[in-house]
């Protein structure tokens, strides 16, 4: 080995592998690559590189010893971690940096280089010592990685993109179905309205009338449920106090007296069109016959709850007449077939004067 | 009949509304409360075009209008025109209306029922005539802040 000759600078370094100075004998014998520069020297060559290093490189120690370790570079090595490398050795700081290097057959590998300054007594730097790490894979696993995570995002921003698209279509499509429900609700309302002034019959028109009502609690609770904060529920108890101050504010009669003690009952929202109209039959029935020909007298409404069971009571002190079925064979039947489908019962019982009327509702379950 | 309330006061009502079934509908509404109509207009311009005797009491004005206006400028235009008239505005969009509603003083929203129409007509007719009002507020009207603050300034004077 003819650089044996060439190796004067210590002899600390000049031993035969497994003999003498045991570091020695582990730098020689370790799986880790390593080398010594010597600044001091030209070029800052290497002086000395292990046989890890050259199992690494693919070169024979004759090629190795006595040239600067830049060799091992090529065309793709990234210019800007060799001048870091350089600005260490200048600065004579240690640094550690992973490089792209070129073994002899020109195949490449990842090098996880770490090199620092050796000082001798004086504090002068004597060498350098180099460690080479072949962390090709490790490169090549967090580049696949980094190559799949902008695939995942660019591939999340465009599913993004499109999910975007389609809620603003289903939103503009709401609006103009909500748009549409709410002014076909108004039209029919004022057809309705328009054909009861122009009946001569008294019979008919109080049908007509009683069916304009139900149109009109209809329009009442889609518009209590778009007004509302949440759309998922619905105040039963607050919807009928208002349709009650409506029916008699609109009436212009102040001989009745409307009195309400109620708390607030929620029910689902889908169940709203149909307690709506339950309560219409309900009031409207109080008001034009318990109450009927200008009768004075009061209607008391109360809410309370219990448990998981709301009650709502209408009662009058009218003529106590139970829903006359001549005229309101339909107002029955519709109490009748819409109830269960939220579960309400209702209760009709003849008071002294008047009638009282209960609605047992299951409330909804409440999430807070 | 029915006897009239303590105070009541035949309004002079304005109706700015682009659908003609509607504008029939609320006009025929409006009479049946013993008020009168004054004017009936589909768009801004046809606002512009009206007489300024006209002098109304009360206007009730649509947000979406005939060629392209809407009842936001109508109300500015009221505003300017006839300064003392009550503007409301009736419309199937409340969320449109600004906060402060630009002057405007109250809304009643579509789709209304007749009793629930008829109420506010009566609780306006009532604010009008002889503020405040002595009945409660429906619900199916609301008032804009600045007419719920002065008519509650009022009602604490009364007291």
């Amino acid at each position: 080995m003819s650089q044996k000759d060439d190796w004067h600078l210590t002899e600390i370094l000049d031993y035969e592998h497994g003999r003498g100075d045991p570091f020695a004998a582990a730098v020689r014998a370790t799986r880790m690559a390593m080398v010594i520069t010597d600044p001091s020297q030209p070029d800052n060559p290497i002086v000395f590189c292990n046989e890890a290093f050259q199992n690494l490189t693919g070169y024979d120690r004759e090629e190795i010893v006595g040239r600067n370790c830049r060799f091992l570079q090529g065309d793709e090595t990234d210019k800007a971690s060799v001048s870091k490398i350089r600005a260490a050795i200048e600065a004579e700081e240690s640094i550690h940096v992973d490089l792209l290097n070129y073994r002899k057959d020109g195949s490449t590998f990842w090098n996880a280089l770490f090199l620092s300054p050796v000082r001798g007594a004086s504090g002068d730097v004597q060498f350098f010592f180099a460690s080479q790490l072949d962390v090709t894979d490790r490169v090549m696993a967090q580049e696949t990685i980094s190559a799949q995570k902008a695939a995942v995002d660019s591939e999340v921003k465009r599913r993004t993109a499109d999910l975007e698209k389609a809620l603003e279509a289903k939103t503009l499509l709401l609006h103009e179905v909500d748009h549409r429900v709410k002014n076909n609700l108004t039209m029919i309302g004022a057809l309705l309205r328009l054909q009861v002034r122009s009946i001569d019959d008294a019979d008919i028109r109080v049908k007509l009338e009683t069916m304009m009502e139900r149109i009109d609690a209809l329009a009442t609770v889609h518009r209590r449920l778009y007004q509302a904060d949440d759309v998922t529920r619905f105040d039963v108890a607050a919807f009928a106090a208002n349709l009650a101050s409506d029916v008699i504010g609109a009436s212009g009669r102040s001989n009745i007296r409307l009195k309400c003690d109620i708390e607030p009952i929620e029910v689902r929202s889908e169940h709203a069109s149909a307690l709506g109209l339950i309560l219409n039959e309900v009031l409207t029935n109080a008001i034009k016959h318990g109450l009927r020909e200008n009768r004075a007298g009061s209607i008391s409404i109360t809410a309370t709850r219990d448990g998981d069971e709301a009650k709502l009571s209408i009662e009058d002190d009218g003529v106590g007449l139970i829903m006359d079925p001549a005229t309101n064979g339909l107002g029955h039947a519709l109490i009748k077939r819409l109830s269960p489908q939220s579960g309400t019962t209702v209760a009709w019982d003849r008071l002294p004067t008047g009638t009282r009327v209960t609605l047992h509702i299951p409330e909804m379950e409440h999430t807070s | 009949m029915t006897p009239p309330p303590a105070v009541f006061k035949a309004l002079q009502v304005l109706i700015v509304e682009d659908e003609p079934l509607l504008a029939m509908d609320v006009e025929m509404m409006v009479e049946e409360a013993g008020h009168n109509v004054v004017g009936e207009a589909a768009s801004l311009y046809d606002v512009e075009a009206m007489e300024t005797e006209l002098a109304p009491d009360l206007a009730l004005v649509d947000m979406q209008l005939a060629r392209g206006t809407n009842g936001l400028d109508v109300s500015k235009l009221i505003q300017d025109r006839w300064p003392s008239a009550v503007i409301v505005f009736v419309t199937a969009n409340p969320k449109k209306i600004p906060e402060d509603f630009s002057g405007a003083h109250g809304v009643i929203a579509k789709p209304f029922s007749r009793s629930g129409f008829l109420s506010a007509l009566n609780y306006l007719g009532e604010g009008i005539a002889d503020p405040p009002p002595a009945s409660t507020q429906p619900s199916s009207f609301v008032a804009s802040p600045s007419v719920r603050d002065i008519w509650s300034a009022r009602a604490q004077i009364d007291r």
